[in-house]
């Protein structure tokens, strides 16, 4: 019902003259959403009582899609001028509590990101705060980004009801097995078997992978011990697709030709947010976010000659959007992009022709299909300044008392 | 559908990198130093040097290395006047086939100089260099890098630069210009004439502008070379765009095994690592920056020096004493203490690195 009472609300509260051109109307709304965006947002804080009720009619209940007209209409705002003001697409479907918070995590974004470049600016990209401004305009660029991002899907997805009614079981255990190609212009590795066991067990995660290349250049291992401080257990369903985990790994990578070793630990914070919690037409799409640390040691074997190893920083920044698949896809099936700083990984920072190159980290995609409840596949790409592109197949199995959907 | 534009979305932005970023550069690196007009082709050894203008009767060439040789080959007789810019104040043209010494009809300013040849059918080579440069012996030299928007200032460094005795050439690490454009490198060619050494350099990224091939070639030369003056090896690499392309990889392994057992300076923009690793001023991949580093070593490289951070830092790579001097005063890195600054080497092919300064500009005390 709460599809249909809104929809008549806003159809109610549009009241446009018959006859005024769609353009004027557009122009209006723009100007309107831009006025009194930010002031809206500050003044719909979520109730999670009232959210809760809104979802449990939601899911009992067929929502009724606006009419098609409107619907190309906000898909159209959510560009014009929704690229520039984020959440128009929402605001044009009369969802305006949602066009509220997209608009606000815009702002939010935008400042961070104003924020970041002009402390490096300020600072001459000094040793001490260059950390601080380049992860406050990752932060940043991902708001924007994710904002723009969700109220476009908001707007022209129609089947958030579908994502409501499944399953957000968390697995108990998963493991993956896959084939990776990398390639780099300045490594003979290319071929990679890739292998991952995720074990989960109350709060605990524990996450054991290992990359072999074929013609034994390279290998890497990667050991990963997580802590969820939020979202749900592997006994435990949940509402929303979300958690937050602080994340501490280890590696030791041999690059055998190249005859050095780099080992090193890691610690970050790692979350994910569910887009639903600002209204239920972003219900299935979501946001990652994290930043951390790494130190790594390089140690040479070279031959006969004693080289003293390099200690080496780096600052994480993990930002992705993605979206839960739905349909024929099992529970668990989700696409995701992403953007991550790091540089010490297979696929380094990102190489352009201009002044710029080697600034960002890596971007790419993440595609992960389940066609049933333990099996699946994994198809992945990135690209920097190398690309790493390969699929893996996946099986997991999830506690029968987290397979009831939520209520 | 959706999925599909997910993927459709990031396979675009992948389209977006490349792979071998400074792949152009490095390939007109090979056609840096040769030229040819109607009657007259120019082909200088090691591309040394670029090829400013050449007609039938007069070429001009702006110097990368203290020496370099030349070969002029004509399909008939031709008076010559063959001009150098960027060379040693005490710089000797010597034909090589009479081995003859050719005095300057021109040498007015202490880097630039002129001679008269008469060129017969077919190759003359000719040899320019100090005197002392086929002469192993110590000597001195300074590195001034990231000038770029503080072009308007330089001449209070090269006063500097100019009053430190015995200097044999300064040695730049990339960003002379903040856009790259051609008048901004002829506004730096300019200002370096006030020199009294000449100034040998690699690009940095701001010398990338929107064409493949940078306007800096065609003023200043090649980006990865080597050269070697009083049996001390200079290599220059171009790290402009965070990576050292495939093709320079493998000239980088020849001069390498030139300078085995000799001292070794290794010259470039971005370095691989930068000493405050979150910060990422360095290669776009820890991998590669750990291989360079790990062939320089191997290679037993004495020195290596970067600019691309606007401050100074001392420290060591894989046991290679490090300098990055950015300090020529694009945009300083602020709380740093330095401020502009250029810095002071002296150099000996038996003894390796003997020393090394920092000059401040615009606090004149210095830090050894």
């Amino acid at each position: 019902m709460a599809f249909r009472q809104r929809t008549s609300t806003r159809t109610a509260r549009t009241g446009r003259p018959e006859g005024a051109p769609q353009s004027r109307v557009l122009a209006c709304r723009a100007l309107r959403s831009l006025a009194v965006g930010l002031a809206l947002a500050l003044a719909a804080q979520p109730s999670h009582a009232a959210e809760a009720g809104e979802s449990k009619a939601s899911a009992a209940s067929e929502p009724v899609p606006p009419p098609e007209p409107d619907r190309r209409l906000a898909l159209g705002a959510a560009f014009v001028p929704g690229v520039a003001v984020h959440g128009s697409g929402h605001y044009v479907l009369g969802q305006r509590r949602t066009a509220s918070w997209l608009f606000l995590t815009e702002a939010v974004g935008a400042g961070l990101v104003v924020g970041g470049v002009t402390t490096l600016f300020a600072s001459g990209n000094s040793r001490n705060l260059a950390a601080f401004g380049e992860g406050a305009i990752v932060l940043g660029a991902a708001l924007v980004v994710g904002s723009f991002g969700a109220d476009v899907y908001g707007v022209a997805a129609t089947d958030q009801p579908a994502v409501q009614a499944r399953s957000r079981a968390t697995p108990w255990y998963e493991s993956e097995l896959g084939y990776r190609y990398v390639a780099d212009p300045h490594f003979a590795y290319a071929h990679f078997l890739v292998e991952r066991v995720t074990l989960r067990g109350g709060h605990l995660r524990f996450e054991p992978s290992a990359w072999f290349d074929a013609g034994q250049h390279n290998v890497r291992y990667r050991l990963e011990g997580a802590y969820r401080f939020i979202g749900p257990l592997p006994h435990e369903t949940a509402k929303y697709e979300e958690h937050l985990e602080l994340v501490l790994g280890a590696m030791h990578q041999r690059y055998l030709p190249e005859q050095f070793r780099r080992s090193g630990g890691e610690v970050a914070l790692a979350a994910r947010f569910d887009f639903g919690r600002f209204g239920d037409t972003l219900r299935g799409s979501f946001m990652e976010l994290g930043a951390g640390y790494a130190v790594a040691q390089i140690r040479y074997d070279l031959d006969g000659i004693r080289v003293p190893s390099l200690r080496d920083d780096v600052l994480l920044a993990t930002v992705g959007l993605g979206v839960t698949l739905r349909g024929e896809a099992r529970p668990g099936s989700e696409v995701r992009v992403y953007y991550d700083h790091r540089h010490d990984d297979y696929a380094g920072g990102f190489l352009l022709p201009g002044r710029i190159s080697g600034v960002f980290g890596k971007f790419g995609a993440d595609f992960r299909w389940f066609f049933g409840g333990h099996a699946g596949v994994r198809v992945q790409v990135e690209g920097s300044s190398a690309v790493v592109a390969g699929a893996s197949l996946l099986f997991r199995d999830t506690l029968p008392s987290a397979m009831v959907s939520p209520p | 559908m959706r999925a599909r534009a997910w993927f459709g979305l990031t396979l675009g932005l992948l389209a977006a990198a490349c792979l071998r970023a400074a792949e152009d550069r490095t390939r007109h690196d090979l056609d840096v130093g040769h030229a040819h007009s109607a009657a007259l082709s120019v082909d200088v050894g090691g591309g040394l040097a670029a090829v400013r203008a050449l007609t039938d009767q007069r070429v001009r060439l702006w110097l990368s290395a203290p020496s370099i040789e030349v070969t002029l080959t004509t399909q008939r007789a031709l008076d010559l006047t063959f001009a150098v810019e960027n060379a040693m104040p005490a710089l000797v043209l010597t034909r090589l086939d009479t081995a003859v010494s050719v005095p300057p009809v021109s040498g007015e300013d202490a880097t630039k100089k002129e001679w008269a040849l008469a060129l017969p059918v077919g190759s003359t080579r000719v040899r320019l260099a100090a005197p002392e440069a086929a002469t192993n012996g110590p000597f001195r030299f300074a590195l001034l890098s990231d000038v770029q928007e503080a072009i308007d200032r330089v001449q209070d460094i090269f006063t500097l630069v100019n009053a430190e005795p015995g200097l044999s050439f300064l040695l730049g690490a990339g960003d002379l210009t903040d856009e790259g454009e051609h008048d901004e490198l002829e506004r730096f060619q300019t200002e370096l004439a006030s020199l009294h050494v000449p100034y040998y350099t690699t690009l940095g990224n701001h010398e990338l502008g929107s064409e493949a091939v940078p306007a800096y070639q065609d003023w200043f030369g090649r980006c990865n070379f080597q050269f070697v003056h009083r049996g001390v090896y200079f290599t220059f690499l171009d790290t402009a765009s965070a990576t050292i392309d495939e093709a320079a990889y493998a000239w980088l392994d020849t001069w390498l095994a030139r300078g085995q057992g000799s001292v070794h300076v290794a010259l470039m923009h971005i370095p691989p690592f930068d000493p405050v690793g979150t910060r990422n001023a360095a290669f776009a991949s820890r991998g590669e920056a750990a291989t360079l580093v790990g062939k320089l070593a191997r290679a037993g490289v004495d020195l290596a020096l970067y600019g691309h951070i606007h401050s100074y830092y001392s420290f060591e790579n894989g046991g290679i004493p490090s300098f990055i001097s950015g300090g020529g005063g694009a945009h300083p890195e602020r709380a740093d203490d330095i401020g502009r600054h250029f810095m002071v080497f002296e150099i000996d092919p038996d003894r390796g690195v003997v020393s090394s300064r920092v000059v401040r500009v615009d606090r004149r005390d210095e830090d050894d």
